[in-house]
């Protein structure tokens, strides 16, 4: 098997996170190698880490998914970005596709759906 | 005492006799020359104690000081008539709110021959109109109050409840999945009512404060009521729109509650299968008329049973509230139609400053 793909979580609420963090280390090639509270942590850690793929929260302090992504992507563009979103909002799903996230899931689509997602981006467009 | 201008007995009588209007003339200088019983009604005076007095008695003594009485001569003088409204004062110094028309009398020599003056008292209908515009007043703000709580409401539910079942949610499944056998499905199956939960606080939320509203615009936002509600209930429905641009906040959170409770009581009452909503700009307003094929009602009564009357008023009173109207038109068996028109404006609280 290859080397696990290597996530970043980012979401400013902590039972969010610390179930994300589980549900997706529970999978033998998955891990997660960094988690932040808010955008300005997401990017910074980002860019330390080179995560291949980094799940954000859409709304967050100091500027939300939309911001955390361009500074993802300006830092670590093989980064691919899954907006994990409270909302089944069009507009910002269509904000966030403009500014380079690859995925947008709703929150409380099974585990199953988001670990899926995670694989598949991690394994990257090859 | 002068004849009036007609020369006519029957003619005197008819002004001496009218109640409701105060009806007296004033000579060039402004000094009362006749009187008649509506005069004595409304200011107080006997014809006998005021015949020769100045007119200026009837003015309170701001106006008098800012000589107001010989200004509205000049102008009747000047332009043929004068009419004001304003505060009066009675013989007994109470004030009453007054409507006064002052006529410049002319003869066929070009003379100046007095004054005819009409003074109504308007204090009940003015009464009755500032109480009509404290209302609206009080109901816009308790409009506004109660939108703005759902809003927050809606908030603290998406961001908290929410989030947090949607965490307990993930945490069951995470579980479900490490244990074998019959735990693992009740485990599955305590998800799945942890889901069918999220669902309906999502539904609580769209319905409190819909989210289209706020990020998408009216038009969005009806759609996807219309989208959800014709499903439940099994309507057909159309949705068209003129509108040249986005309403205000205001005016679109009023049209989009007052269509809720419209669909409501499509819903409840009619027995309709299809339902027919339209927005146009009429009258520099927009015009939002929802008509169904259902049962119809006696206009008179419609609704007046199981509540459906508070919604009525309460859709009349918001949209009144946003200086516009409401109305329902139906017959038995011809479906009904409600119409209700919003003025465009740039912000609603510049005209609520106007006296």
């Amino acid at each position: 098997m290859n080397s696990a793909v290597r996530v970043l979580i980012a979401d400013d609420d902590l039972m969010i996170r610390q179930v994300l963090r589980e549900v997706l280390d529970e999978e033998p090639d998955i891990t997660v190698v960094a988690v932040a509270e808010d955008a300005e942590e997401a990017i910074r850690l980002a860019e330390r880490d080179r995560p291949q793929v980094a799940v954000l929260d859409v709304r967050m302090p100091g500027g939300g998914g939309a911001h955390a992504a361009r500074g993802i992507l300006a830092r670590s563009p093989e980064t691919a970005i899954l907006a994990f979103s409270a909302y089944a909002d069009r507009a910002a799903m269509a904000g966030l596709r403009a500014v380079g996230v690859s995925e947008y899931l709703v929150k409380g689509v099974p585990n199953t759906v988001l670990v899926e997602a995670v694989r598949r981006l991690g394994r990257g467009p090859g | 005492m002068d004849r009036p201008p007609a020369g006519d007995e029957r003619f005197r009588l008819l002004v001496q006799g009218v109640l409701d209007y105060a009806i007296f003339m004033l000579d060039p200088a402004g000094h009362i020359s006749s009187w008649n019983a509506g005069a004595k009604r409304i200011k107080g005076w006997s014809a006998d104690e005021i015949i020769g007095q100045h007119f200026s008695v009837f003015y309170p003594p701001e106006d008098v000081a800012a000589g107001k009485p010989a200004w509205e001569l000049e102008v009747a003088v000047a332009e043929g008539r004068l009419e004001d409204e304003g505060w009066r004062v009675r013989k007994d110094g109470t004030r009453f709110w007054a409507n006064v028309v002052i006529t410049a009398l002319w003869d066929d020599n070009g003379e100046l021959r007095g004054f005819a003056k009409v003074t109504r008292d308007m204090t009940e209908r003015r009464n009755a109109e500032q109480a009509l515009l404290e209302r609206r007043r009080l109901v816009g703000h308790l409009v506004d109050a109660q939108e703005r709580e759902r809003r927050r409401i809606a908030w603290d539910v998406h961001d908290e409840s929410i989030q947090s079942m949607v965490a307990v949610g993930m945490r069951l499944q995470l579980l479900a999945g490490r244990l074998r056998g019959d735990q693992g499905e009740v485990l599955g199956g305590l998800n799945d009512s942890v889901q069918t939960a999220v669902r309906r606080l999502r539904a609580l939320v769209s319905r409190l404060r819909p989210p289209a509203l706020d990020q998408q615009g009216l038009v969005e936002a009806l759609t996807a009521y219309l989208d959800d509600v014709s499903e439940q209930w099994g309507l057909e429905y159309s949705l068209r729109h003129e509108l040249p641009e986005e309403p205000s906040e205001e005016a679109a959170i009023t049209l989009y509650r007052i269509c809720q409770e419209a669909l409501s009581n499509v819903h409840r009452h009619a027995g309709a299968t299809r339902v027919d909503v339209r927005l146009s700009t009429v009258s520099k307003g927009m015009l939002m008329r929802i008509s169904d094929d259902g049962v119809g009602t006696d206009t008179a009564t419609g609704g007046a049973e199981d509540g459906g009357h508070f919604g009525l008023i309460e859709m009349r009173e918001r949209a009144e509230a946003a200086h516009g109207w409401w109305s329902m038109t139906s017959e038995p068996g011809a479906g009904t139609t409600v119409e209700v028109w919003l003025p465009i404006l740039p912000d609603l609280r510049d005209i609520e400053e106007e006296p």
